[in-house]
């Protein structure tokens, strides 16, 4: 049984990495945009199907255009959709970005057809450590996951950007006061945070099914990650992501038909005994 | 700062939950008129989904269905026809867009029901409304048993009836089963079935997992189907997520190791699984490149392949077949009045001396041979993924037999 526990713990790790790259878009573009962002599962998509478009015009180095397609196209959708929202109700917010997320799948449907899109990983192959079984493109998905995530804080962090970021979801005003176009700034971010969903979108698309739907799969997940590990922390982020994965596999080998529904539970419980999340931090701003 | 920014700060956690609240309670889709609408035409409806994962597989449902009509110039009875397609975004919604497309677009029947949950809710609301409901898709057995009514017409083979049909093929390959099943009625139905089957034979249940749907990562599945060592695994998991298994289960080095068998497939989870990992056997009702297709058939694929610029998969041919039936039973009766539509399907007969298929009063249940077929080995065309194995029965005079009796089978025709 130890075996067995082992590696369904290492298959929800992986998958765990997968839903913080979903997530973390989500976290950000929330975090500092203060946009619930419906749609994030659509650009999600977005990136499954420019990877295919990409792989069948110019082979798989081509593929690496996806992200950033997705985050043009999460730019002009900020620039003309996004930005009349800022000083609208939440929830008009909300209404707004789950049509749009309607609208890319129908767009999706219309260009591409309902059907799926056969697409397989550039490599395959497996790993076997005692119990423990890994492939090689998931081993690759959870290092390149990882290898994003820390680009990400540090860009964040170190780079004049990323202190301009950080400083507007704190206090746009001051932001302004000093000169800087905040606006430019935003939709930047908002391409952002698209870009790492079609990130995840392109590594997903090997292993999920490639079809207009697949956004559904990837917003829920996503919601709930960002929700556990507290609004706009990045680390809570991860950690949720890992956490979830984990229950996930977990739950599949106790109780199989209640791997959905775990999630849940598992958001209900942390938000009852800590409401903020794992890591969400008391912003003025959010209070 | 703005007054944009300090209003957008007003957002919280609480929003986030709505969000998360929203998008799972929310239906996705709203009605659609496929065509222009007339004063003096008939009008057909259409009851399908839109969006999620079962809509590649009613896309294609729906365009048999537009394809039989355009086959007979867009007419009914000499009048211009046309279908009205509304969304089935879950069993609740389905129900009130029929009775939209029945009480305010005035529809004479409707097909539909691609999801045996929609269709079961689907049928007795055909029945309060008295309107001819012809089911395109949906296999669970109650709808032509337990559940089954006047007014509802079924295309595709109960799932006990393929699985009768089906087993045979998988006690060849041993007797220890592992069962990977949907949580919901299609794949309860699947599971109840085949267990009992095995368990008449002798055979063990080595796995046996309901997964919930929509289910995007399989990864945990395949480990313990993995540790499980059974001769096949039994699938009863749908559409796109049986797409998704394929996949996953080629990624982590599955794929020609243990058989995966299930039945009433869609030629389109195939397609979308790609050559490389595509594998499987599996029971359905037709395939496109079948020499034993009839001349009715053959003219349906290759307008199909004309219109469409690609293979009619099998659930254009299902939506073809109950669209031409109910066309033939309204044009055979002269009359878009319920009853008259009914006793024209119950005496429409289609295929040929070999390969009959007809509604059976008892049940409404239309009886045809079903196709074992099998994932070619390699595969070299885009389309081109099985090698069809037998049609079964054998012999058509026991379809009656196979089908079992409708009163046996629950109905109790209303």
């Amino acid at each position: 049984m130890l075996d067995i526990l082992l590696s369904q713990i290492v298959a929800g790790l992986v998958l765990g990495g997968l839903y913080v790259l979903i997530a973390i878009g989500l976290s950000i573009i929330f975090g500092l945009l203060g946009i619930v962002n419906f749609a994030h599962g659509g650009f999600f998509a977005l990136g499954a199907y420019f990877a295919i478009s990409l792989y069948q015009l110019a082979g798989w180095p081509a593929v690496i255009l996806a992200p950033l397609l997705v985050g043009v196209v999460g730019m002009a959708a900020e620039r003309l959709l996004i930005r009349q929202l800022y000083d609208k109700e939440p929830l008009v917010s909300l209404i707004v970005t789950f049509a749009l997320a309607l609208m890319i799948e129908a767009l999706l449907r219309l260009a591409y057809g309902g059907i799926g899109q056969p697409f397989s990983a550039p490599f395959t192959g497996i790993y076997l450590w005692g119990p423990v079984l890994i492939t090689k493109y998931r081993l690759f998905v959870f290092v390149l996951t990882v290898v994003v995530l820390l680009a990400l804080w540090a860009f964040l962090q170190f780079t004049p950007f990323g202190r301009i970021l950080r400083a507007g979801s704190r206090d746009p005003e001051m932001v302004g006061l000093l000169g800087i176009p905040l606006p430019r700034v935003l939709t930047a971010t908002f391409g952002l945070g698209c870009a790492i969903a079609g990130i995840a979108g392109v590594l997903a698309a090997p292993l999920w099914t490639v079809t207009p739907a697949m956004s559904e799969g990837a917003i829920m997940p996503a919601f709930v990650v960002v929700t556990i590990g507290g609004l706009g922390s990045f680390a809570g982020a991860v950690i949720a992501g890992l956490l979830i994965g984990v229950v996930s596999a977990l739950t599949i080998q106790f109780a199989p038909s209640a791997a959905t529904t775990m999630m849940y539970v598992a958001m209900a419980v942390i938000l009852l005994i800590r409401p903020r999340g794992l890591l969400g931090e008391r912003w003025e701003r959010f209070e | 700062m703005t007054d944009s920014r300090s209003l957008a700060s007003t957002l919280g956690r609480r929003a986030v939950l709505l969000g998360a609240g929203g998008a799972a309670a929310t239906s996705l889709g709203a009605p659609f008129i496929s065509r222009a609408q007339a004063a003096d035409e008939i009008k057909i409806g259409l009851l399908l989904a839109k969006t999620g994962d079962i809509a590649a597989q009613t896309e294609y449902l729906a365009n048999g269905s537009m394809l039989a009509l355009e086959m007979r110039g867009n007419k009914l009875m000499g009048k211009p026809a046309s279908l009205i397609w509304y969304d089935e975004p879950s069993p609740q919604g389905a129900q009130q867009n029929m009775q939209k497309l029945v009480q305010e677009a005035g529809v004479v029947a409707v097909l539909g029901g691609a999801l045996s949950s929609s269709a079961l809710a689907e049928q007795a609301t055909a029945l309060r409304l008295k309107v001819p409901f012809v089911i395109d898709n949906a296999a669970a057995t109650d709808i032509t048993g337990k559940n089954c009514n006047r007014y509802t017409f079924r295309l595709n083979t109960p799932v006990a009836v393929q699985a009768d049909m089906f087993a045979p093929y998988l006690l060849e390959k041993g007797k220890k089963w592992y069962f990977l099943t949907a949580a919901y009625a299609f794949g309860q139905d699947i599971a109840k079935s085949f267990k009992e089957i095995l368990a008449k034979e002798g055979g063990t249940v080595v796995g046996d997992d309901s997964v919930p749907l929509n289910t995007p990562d399989y990864s945990s599945f395949i480990l313990k189907i993995r540790a499980a060592k059974p001769d096949i695994i039994l699938g009863g998991v749908p559409a796109g997520d049986l797409s998704t298994f394929l996949k996953q289960w080629n990624e982590m080095g599955m794929r020609g190791k243990i058989p995966i068998c299930e039945i009433a497939i869609g030629d389109t989870d195939i397609w979308s699984v790609g050559p490389t990992a595509a594998t499987g056997l599996y029971t359905s009702l037709w395939w496109y490149d079948n020499a034993a297709n009839t001349p009715a058939e053959k003219d349906f694929a290759a307008r199909y392949l004309k219109k469409y610029g690609k293979p009619a998969a099998d659930k254009a041919w299902m939506g073809w077949l109950t669209a031409t039936s109910l066309f033939d039973a309204i044009d055979a009766g002269k009359s878009t009045e319920a009853d008259a539509i009914i006793a024209g399907l119950e005496a429409w007969k289609g295929g040929s001396a070999e390969n009959p298929y007809y509604y059976r009063k008892g049940d409404h249940q239309l009886l045809l041979k079903n196709l074992v077929v099998s994932v070619k080995p390699k595969i070299t065309d885009q389309w081109d993924y099985f090698d069809v194995l037998a049609s079964v029965p054998k012999n058509a005079a026991d379809l009656e037999k196979v089908f079992g009796d409708p009163v046996a089978n629950g109905c109790k025709m209303g």
